[in-house]
């Protein structure tokens, strides 16, 4: 393919060519100097970009100067990025609205007006292109999102000078602007290169009094660019860097870099990649209606790993670890791309100047252990429903199962079935919504069990039958059913754990030919915690199938098993060949994986159910990330060797 | 309790809100707006502002906390001791002598201490003053029974979110923000200056680090204690900090 | 022998904890006593060794409702310890700023503390039920009030772009300029509110007071190097501490301030409209002839509609201030710490607020004092009320005790700035 004609623009005319993008109804948003930096912000014309101006970066350290020259684009990237206008700080997803019983979820639509981008470098289209494979590309598709990139006119800038913090050529994004733009302009003396990768962008020029550009032109073109790449101030050695990074969990430099960083998010905050939200319900007192917004968090923050009260990631190292390890090494599993585009906002922006290159080439060579291998990225065909807005469902049934947990049964609102493992988001007006594992469904029922223990599930568990809450999902993976045909099958569930087996458990039931032999495996606190007892002992009378409970407090009245249900297992034949689920606590789920370690069991025939804070359950909030996973779209049912070398680890 | 009232105030600020808030929750003592004073019976709710700073404040606190349900304190001097807790890095007896002649006149305890310190607190609203929307946001949660949806992070995820220039960064200031308590929507660097702290040490607080970098950069220690020690000083995190560059 | 108390343990719809008792004994009044039982701050001790700087974050804090008041006082006094000459476009923006807690303070205590008194209700939440108008009016002025300080100074209770030497930061005139319609709305409703107030029925009483406000160029605010004192001629703020005496009394954590003789005298709205009418914005001193006032205003009930021409003048100030920005290329002056005393004195919304600083030359407070409106008026609510209450005796006694509460209402006091000040200075032993 020969490349699109460039053409040639005198410096005057960049007026021209911003006067016209104005006249066809997009607002501009360019560079423009506002107090201390270079923002980006809505301009009308060129009187408004950083005419003149640079900046001078170091770790830490950002001030604007004066250039010798007029240059209009002479400047690195600065405290904003494009991320802000695509994917804002603060948006509405959902709005409801509760009558009565009655609740409506309707989507809250971004309308964007067309909008034209002004001086957007390779690094930073590369970050767009970057979180079109979060938004856009994932499961499912962010609506939002893809209706503000659609409104937008990409008119990208070539750098020819680099900043001190700058390493796009060590990333590969830069500093030649890769595709995905509409005008390229290349500043030089005198006017600008620009080429044209769109009809748009095409259309544009031939509307400009802009002639073919000169070989000169071409060279010295080429000559910035290459100069450019030549004097980065930074550099970085990607060659393995995700198996390295997850390789050595335990380096030393973790500890020591947690020293030093604050733990603010502002690394996170400039990334124009990092796209992790928290999703909250904003009401006014007993109002009727409430807006479920999301706004941008950070993996340095406590709530982004809390579940349940307990915080995953308590100390500063284990956040600066999720960080880096995500932003080098997960992003690869989970995009097929490293995370970082080399922009360096990271670094200059960091309050207290932490270098991610200085500290990534600290592991890299103090002793490193070796890499390991990592997972590959899955390939998705992305659905077009809203993956964000629930359906209302009625309640159906209520079914008090102990004293603090009850079986909700609601109505189907979705054609797609749920199998079993997976999960549903439930929600509640001004509350918010929460992960629960579907514990059973038929044609036209699906059922929940739930303990009410936070605020969302105490909420949900007193609801009645009559009234409704909302519903999204299914989502997430399931217990592979089909791979234990012909083998032994060993379910082992501890205390609510057992909800999203007991699906699993009235199909292999029901299909005693394909499951000959079904063990269930189950401790629960006390005999009054038992969930499901009639089921378990119908269960139990099958010639398919066995059932043992265990308790770990005995009353007067039990008579059955006392003890964990690693001491239940342990007293029992751990077959080779066969296949287990588990699902319960993690430090029972350590306990059991360690008894079949014991016996031999290879990792690839066991299944465990992992839990995570979760917001969006789509793919888009990072919150549930599990190493190089989500929870919400690669788990919850994880095989074991997928997830041995974090399963257990501190910090994730 | 000891405050300037500005945490109360905070209510009455919520000029679009009041009359809704009138009729949905049923206010029963509130002597800044109300002379219908109900200090009797037991509260679902009761919001406390200021410090513990005399012998009858301590008596009292103690009182309110056996009659409510729950007991969310409001503001800096509630939640840290406020500005006021400054006397507790002081001589008590001589800070008495500066402002009053005859000190035997005025009773006072030693520190001002917060109301946690006491008794029970079911939740810390923090600030000084308190954010309107947060308080809002305190008595909703209440109303419709979830967790407040108020994050403990730090000052500049909310810089960040409102697009502000980071004034440590670009100007070189001093700032708090990285170590404070959200919730003021990063005001101080929206007005170009380096935030004071007035939300309190958030978790994780690493001042450590912090104060090296300022240290660094040609602050001096003395610099450091004042930048710790103004209005939540007496907070464990600043206070340890403030304490680490006392001469 | 009779003997008849009046009291209340806990005055409610004023700013911070007080109570008051009136003894009558066989018809003579006794003794009358306003005790103030906030906690003391001590303040004064605690800006020792901080950095000027910090002042006026630190002083903001003595009072929730009036922090611009303090903080607008102890700049003023710093600056002239420096000998700091502030860029004249800094003025505008203060006074605009002032203007904004004049609304927002006057506004507060017309419609929620002390209307309620006038119409018979005990809160303005109550008061809604049947005058929602009004109460919504109220709301909506003060609102505005807010919202320009909190566009001046990020937010309304504390703000935190006022600094030694002007502002941390100016407003682009686009900002300001979205204040126009809210305040040439509440410039109308302010003009109904005075109308309003001037019709409510009051008790008439006729005191004999001596005023005393801040004297400048324009109606007493920001700015103002002379207190005018009702006929005594006027002083230099530095003499303050020749003409005013402060004293601890056992009963109070607050210091009372009379004149050097002894005489009580009266800061706030009426003293500075007895004072100033002549300096009052022509669309406040129409509201005034409009409100048939007659000057001087004597009555103390009156201070509600007062309050109202106040709150007017504030409007009518602001409006113009807008119009004529300009955003100032500097919005502040740099200064260097040098040893010196400063004396600085402005109108906060209940009167006259005094500061002194003695800084050193390594820019650190070295002695502080602050005299608040309210300790000032202290002595004179006493004496208001053993006037009013021989008066009071053929009524019932929740009446009359209702009618002493509104009375000491009327001077808007705030009893958390009156708490932790004084005159004494004890040097610290070393």
């Amino acid at each position: 393919m020969t490349p699109p004609p460039a053409h040639w623009l005198e410096r005057d005319e960049l007026g021209h060519l911003l006067a016209l993008i104005r006249g066809d109804g997009y607002r501009l948003i360019g560079p423009t100097v506002d107090g201390a930096a270079i923002i980006y912000d809505e301009i009308e014309g060129v009187d408004e970009l950083p005419v003149g101006w640079t900046d001078e970066q170091a770790p830490g350290r950002y001030r604007l100067r004066r250039r010798d020259d007029d240059a209009i684009f002479g400047f690195a990237v600065g405290p904003h990025s494009w991320k802000q206008r695509l994917f804002p700080a603060r948006e509405p997803l959902v709005q409801i609205r509760r009558d009565g019983d009655d609740i409506r979820f309707s989507a809250a639509r971004a309308d964007p007006p067309p909008t034209a981008f002004i001086g957007v470098r390779a690094c930073e289209l590369a970050a767009i292109e970057l979180q079109d494979r979060v938004f856009v590309r994932g499961p499912f598709v962010d609506h939002r999102y893809a209706a503000r990139r659609e409104a937008c006119l990409i008119i990208a800038v070539n750098c020819v000078e680099a900043g001190e913090l700058c390493f796009c050529a060590s990333m590969g994004t830069g500093p030649r602007v890769g595709p995905g733009y509409d005008l390229c302009l290349t500043e030089l003396d005198g006017g600008f290169v620009v080429e044209a990768e769109t009809e748009a962008g095409a259309a544009l020029v031939q509307r400009l009094d802009a002639r073919a550009a000169a070989d000169a032109e071409l060279t010295a073109r080429d000559a910035g660019l290459d100069s450019c790449r030549q004097t980065m101030g930074r550099e970085l050695d990607t060659e393995g860097l995700p198996g390295l990074l997850f390789g050595n969990l335990d380096h030393p430099r973790w500890t020591e870099v947690a020293e030093r960083c604050l733990a603010c998010g502002n690394c996170t905050q400039v990334c124009p990649t990092c796209f992790c939200f928290d999703v909250k319900d904003v009401s006014l007192l007993a109002n009727a209606e409430t807006a479920r917004e999301r706004s941008w968090d950070s993996c340095f923050g406590q709530d982004h790993s809390t579940i349940h009260g307990a915080v995953f990631r308590p100390a500063i190292a284990d956040r600066y670890r999720q960080w880096l390890t995500h932003k080098f090494a997960s992003w690869t599993s989970q995009f097929d791309a490293s995370g970082c585009v080399g922009c360096g906002r990271c670094i200059a922006w960091c309050p207290v100047g932490i270098d991610v290159t200085e500290e990534l080439s600290a592991i890299r060579s103090q002793d490193p252990k070796p890499a390991i291998e990592l997972p590959r990225p899955q390939v998705w065909w992305p659905r077009e429903d809203d993956p964000l807005v629930p359906a209302p469902a009625r309640v159906l049934e209520v079914q008090p199962e102990t004293p603090d947990t009850v079986t909700l049964v609601i109505e189907r609102t979705t054609a797609v079935r749920e199998e079993p493992g997976q999960f549903n988001m439930l929600s509640l007006p001004a509350i918010g919504d929460v992960p629960i594992s579907v514990s059973g469904s038929g044609e036209d029922f699906v059922e929940h069990t739930l303990r009410g223990v936070g605020r969302a599930t105490k909420a949900l568990s007193e609801l009645r039958p009559g009234q409704r809450l909302g519903v999204r999902g299914p989502f997430g993976s399931r217990w592979p059913i089909e791979l234990a045909k012909d083998h032994p099958l060993t379910l082992i569930a501890g205390g609510v754990g057992l909800t999203p087996l007991r699906s699993a458990m009235q199909q292999l039931a029901a299909n005693p030919d394909d499951y000959p032999a079904v063990r269930l495996f189950y401790g629960a606190r006390s005999a009054a915690d038992i969930l499901y007892d009639t089921e378990l002992l119908a269960w139990d009378s099958l010639p398919s199938c066995d059932v043992s409970v265990t308790v770990d407090q005995a009353s007067r009245r039990w008579l059955g098993n006392i003890g964990f249900v690693t001491r239940l297992l342990r007293r029992k034949e751990l077959p080779l060949d066969g296949r287990y689920f588990i699902c319960g606590p993690e430090v029972m789920m350590r306990q059991v994986l360690f008894l079949l370690d014991e016996a031999g069991v290879p990792k690839s025939h066991r299944f465990v159910s992992i839990e995570r804070n979760m917001k969006c359950a789509a793919g888009f909030c990072g919150r549930c990330q599990y190493g190089p996973y989500f929870v919400c779209k690669d788990g919850p049912i994880f095989r074991h060797d997928h997830i041995d070398f974090i399963f257990g680890q501190p910090g994730f | 309790m000891a405050s300037c009232d500005g945490c109360q105030l905070t209510l009455l600020d919520c000029e679009d809100e009041l009359l809704a808030l009138g009729e949905a929750v049923d206010i029963v003592h509130f002597p800044e707006a109300s002379s219908a004073l109900r200090p009797q019976g037991r509260f679902d709710l009761t919001l406390v502002e200021g410090s513990i700073s005399t012998p009858e404040q301590l008596e009292e606190i103690r009182h309110i906390r056996a009659v409510s349900h729950a007991l969310v304190v409001i503001g800096a001097c509630a939640t840290s001791g406020g500005v006021q807790a400054l006397r507790n890095f002081a001589d008590h007896e001589q800070f008495m002598r500066v402002v009053y002649a005859t000190p035997s006149y005025v009773s006072s305890l030693a520190d001002s201490t917060p109301i946690s310190a006491h008794v029970p607190v079911d939740f810390e609203l923090r600030g000084c003053p308190i954010d309107k929307a947060q308080l809002l946001e305190v008595i909703t949660a209440s109303v419709v029974g979830r967790k407040p949806g108020i994050p403990n992070e730090a000052v500049c995820m909310e810089c960040k979110r409102r697009g502000v220039v980071c004034v440590m960064v670009a100007r070189g200031q001093t700032c708090l923000g990285p170590v404070t308590h959200a919730g003021c929507g990063a005001l101080c660097p929206a007005y170009d200056r380096g935030c004071y702290g007035c939300f309190g040490p958030r978790e994780s607080a690493n001042t450590g680090s912090l104060a090296t970098w300022e240290l660094g950069r040609g602050r001096s220690k003395a610099d450091m204690v004042r930048a710790f020690r103004l209005i939540t000083g007496a907070a464990p995190a600043f206070e340890h900090e403030s304490k680490r560059h006392e001469p | 022998m009779t003997e008849t108390v009046y009291k209340v343990d806990m005055l409610a719809r004023v700013e911070g904890e007080g109570r008051f008792s009136v003894q009558v004994h066989d018809g003579e009044v006794t003794g009358a006593e306003l005790s103030i039982f906030e906690a003391p701050r001590f303040f004064e001790a605690l800006l020792r060794g901080r950095s000027l700087a910090e002042v006026p974050d630190i002083v903001a804090r003595i009072c929730g409702i009036c922090p611009i008041a303090y903080q607008m006082s102890s700049v003023r006094a710093l600056e002239s310890a420096l000998e700091l000459v502030v860029p004249a476009e800094v003025w505008p923006l203060r006074r605009l700023l002032y203007c904004g807690e004049w609304i927002a303070s006057h506004v507060l205590h017309m419609f929620l503390l002390h209307a309620p008194d006038y119409l018979g209700y005990d809160s303005a939440i109550e008061m809604a039920a049947d005058h929602r108008e009004l109460v919504e009016r109220g709301l909506h002025m003060k609102k505005i009030g807010n919202q320009v300080i909190e566009l001046l100074g990020g937010r309304a209770i504390h703000p935190v772009s006022v600094r030694v030497g002007g502002f941390t930061r100016a407003p682009r005139p686009r900002e300001l300029d979205e204040l126009r319609p809210a305040l040439a709305l509440g410039l109308d409703q302010a003009l109904e509110t005075v109308e309003w107030a001037a019709k409510l029925a009051k008790p008439s009483q006729d005191n004999d007071y001596v005023f005393v406000a801040v004297k400048g160029d324009d109606y007493p605010l920001e700015r103002g190097d002379r207190l005018a004192i009702s006929d005594r001629g006027d002083i230099a703020v530095e003499e303050f501490n020749e003409a005013f005496h402060e004293a601890q009394v056992e009963r109070s954590n607050a210091l009372h301030c009379r004149l050097a003789d002894g005489a009580a005298y009266l800061c706030g709205p009426l003293a500075r409209l007895n004072l100033f009418a002549d300096k009052l914005h022509p669309r406040a001193r129409e509201a005034l002839e409009r409100s048939e006032l007659r000057l001087p205003v004597r009555n103390p009930y009156e201070s509600i509609t007062v309050r109202a021409i106040e709150v007017v003048h504030a409007f009518a100030e602001a409006v113009d201030i807008v119009a004529a920005y300009r955003r100032p290329a500097q919005p502040f002056v740099a200064w260097r710490p040098r040893a010196g005393v400063g004396h600085g004195a402005t109108e906060a919304p209940r009167g006259l607020l005094y500061h002194r600083y003695v800084v050193t030359d390594e820019g650190e407070v070295a002695q502080a004092q602050i005299v608040p409106p309210t300790s000032q008026n202290q002595a004179r609510i006493e004496q208001d009320l053993v006037a009013l209450v021989p008066s009071l005796l053929t009524l019932p006694h929740d009446q009359a005790t209702r009618r002493c509460e509104q009375l000491i209402r009327a001077y808007d006091p705030c009893i958390s700035c009156a708490t932790h000040f004084l005159t004494y200075d004890v040097e610290a032993t070393p």
